[in-house]
């Protein structure tokens, strides 16, 4: 079996002659949360309901759980949790009954699925307010709750924060940290926000106009987003000597034997580069690097920007 | 006519719970299908399989159960994958500490050896080459050290000594490194004997922490260490007027890795501390801190009196 939770292959989808997903291979790694970024319309949602089965495919596969969707959707649907856009939920029965349907519907994992899934998300259990009156900040909270309910291995979630305020927000990344770092659980999870993905993602997959344009692990793009000052000298242990007696520096990593990687950005340049001369090094090169994230992808996303 | 009315009725009754009791079949021979595949999914290790049952099912409690076992054993090993997370990250953060350092000191010696430089310049690289050198050997001992607290794997070897001898002996090595600082001292240690059980070696590794703490950091001019013993316990202060720890600082400074300087101007290994602590708890003591900015900090020690 692979490694992967979710692949797709080639997945494409054409509305007419119009192509809002092309050819997108996505790999969803066990245990991660793979953060899918895009500007809105960017064919997110789609990929997401492809997989779900929530529309049709018009080419490529999709393996869930190391199956093909095709055939196995009794087998594969039952392990999985969603979001997508608003959930559809009857508007004169309360949260609880609403729920209570679903539970009778798809089965529970535990008993009391249905209080706990509730008290998971801080709503209250058998309240009296019917859903068509609920705030869109408890709406999605019901959402939520409805995709844990059965106590998935994957979930698959379209915009999560949508319509939350910063407190929601900032609530529903650490829930969604928690079910991944202390559940075992592995999360799709698509945002048009930069900083919301970067803040959570294990694994990052940017799609503009139906193309996935990278996918990789936020480790190695975070690597892109320090920020640092690059000197070349002539005379490296001359410079260390300089660095730690004239500025009281010593938190700098040596890459090779002529370039030196200091993290104090706050250092006066002109002043160290004037020393450094003056004490017979010659500083072949200093460049100063902040490089953030967001540069990054307005690079790949040919300058439209993401965010 | 009226009992072939009867039979017909019957018939017809028997034949629908015969119906029910095939369905209700049916429904039982798909859940141990079901049960089947997520037990076969869990012992290949997919904790997070969860076999899904409705309220009405015959087989509910089995699921139930089957469940609660996947999450226990689920929730053990991501502790276990925690611990050693945390234990990696250690690792990394340790690294920069190594590796830097030695880069620098082969630097410096290498520049020595190739006649790079000579008279005063060449005498102040080795002993820059010197310290370093140092810091590496302290560093790399205090490591192995906290390992092995950390791990229980430290042995104590307890015995019955007196308190007020063994803390004049660790203060006698003391003086003279005070003095070649600049430091004034003040030693009140009772004249008396008082008997308890200690291990010796854990003991003076932990005032040679603290001290060490206070040559390192503190910029004090003067030491306090003052010991005075009830029946019960033993009280060990060791104070300085040095530029005490900021509030922020002060709740944490027992933490393994916790450094309050962040410009790592003076280097230490943010291990002496947390040391210090451990050691102590293994005398089933506690160690505390006061501290006022820019008057001094107080370490206070308390080791109950054991025979």
């Amino acid at each position: 079996m692979s490694d992967y939770l979710i692949e797709t292959k080639q997945l494409t989808k054409t509305y007419g002659d119009q192509a809002a997903v092309k050819d997108v291979n996505l790999h969803v790694k066990k245990g991660r949360i793979y953060g899918l970024l895009g500007r809105n319309g960017a064919g997110k949602t789609t990929i997401m309901k492809m997989i779900l089965g929530l529309t049709s495919i018009t080419s490529g596969e999709v393996d869930v759980f190391g199956q093909n969707i095709k055939g196995h959707e009794k087998r594969i649907y039952p392990r999985i949790g969603a979001i997508i856009e608003t959930p559809g939920f009857y508007p004169n029965l309360t949260g609880t009954e609403n729920l209570e349907i679903f539970a009778r519907l798809r089965g529970t994992a535990a008993p009391n699925a249905v209080k706990n899934a509730l008290k998971v998300v801080g709503l209250p259990y058998k309240d009296k307010k019917l859903f068509s009156k609920y705030s869109l900040g408890m709406k999605q909270r019901l959402g939520i709750a409805n995709a844990i309910l059965h106590d998935p291995e994957l979930l698959i979630l379209d915009e999560p924060t949508n319509g939350l305020d910063p407190i929601g927000i900032a609530e529903m990344r650490d829930f969604i940290k928690h079910l991944s770092a202390e559940r075992g659980k592995t999360i799709l999870i698509s945002s048009h926000i930069l900083s919301e993905i970067s803040l959570l993602a294990d694994d990052i997959g940017i799609i503009d106009h139906g193309t996935l344009l990278v996918e990789n692990t936020m480790k190695v793009l975070e690597k892109k987003n320090r920020k640092y000052i690059l000197l070349r000298i002539s005379d490296m242990p001359k410079a260390m000597l300089i660095l730690e007696q004239e500025f009281h520096v010593t938190n700098f990593d040596m890459y090779d034997g002529h370039t030196l990687c200091i993290y104090d950005t706050s250092l006066d340049m002109g002043a160290v580069n004037k020393a450094l001369v003056m004490h017979d090094v010659s500083v072949i090169s200093s460049q100063l690097c902040n490089d953030t994230l967001e540069d990054y992808f307005k690079r790949i996303t040919g300058g439209e920007g993401i965010a | 006519m009226e009992l072939n009315l009867y039979l017909l009725l019957a018939l017809l009754i028997a034949l629908l719970v015969i119906g029910w009791l095939l369905a209700k079949l049916h429904r039982v021979r798909g859940q141990l299908s079901l049960i089947k595949d997520a037990l076969t999914d869990i012992k290949n290790g997919n904790l997070n399989r969860r076999v899904l049952a409705r309220e009405s099912d015959l087989t509910k409690q089995i699921c139930y159960d089957i469940n609660e076992i996947a999450m226990s054993s689920q929730s053990r090993l991501i502790q276990q994958k925690q611990s050693e997370q945390a234990y990696k990250r250690l690792m990394t953060s340790l690294s920069h500490d190594v590796k830097t350092p030695l880069a620098s000191l082969v630097g410096y010696l290498e520049a020595v050896e190739s006649k790079m430089v000579t008279g005063a310049e060449q005498e102040e690289y080795i002993r820059v080459a010197m310290e370093k050198a140092h810091y590496l050997k302290d560093f790399v001992t205090a490591l192995f050290e906290w390992v092995k607290l950390d791990a229980g794997e430290q042995i104590f070897h307890f015995e019955v000594c007196d308190l007020n001898e063994l803390s004049r002996d660790i203060m006698a090595d003391w003086v003279p490194l005070l003095e070649s600082h600049d430091l004034t001292y003040e030693i009140e240690i009772p004249e008396t004997e008082y008997m308890t059980r200690v291990d010796p070696t854990a003991y003076t590794r932990i005032l040679n922490n603290l001290l060490q703490n206070i040559l390192t950091h503190s910029g004090a001019r003067q030491v306090t260490l003052t010991v005075t013993e009830t029946e019960q316990q033993a009280k060990i202060m060791v104070a300085d007027n040095g530029k005490g720890i900021s509030d922020a600082d002060l709740p944490h400074i027992f933490e393994r890795m916790y450094q309050c300087d962040r410009s790592r101007s003076v280097r230490g290994n943010g291990l002496g501390l947390s040391i210090a602590k451990e050691l102590v708890n293994a005398h089933k003591g506690t160690i505390t801190a006061d501290s006022i900015p820019e008057a001094g900090t107080t370490f206070t020690i308390i080791l109950p009196k054991a025979l």
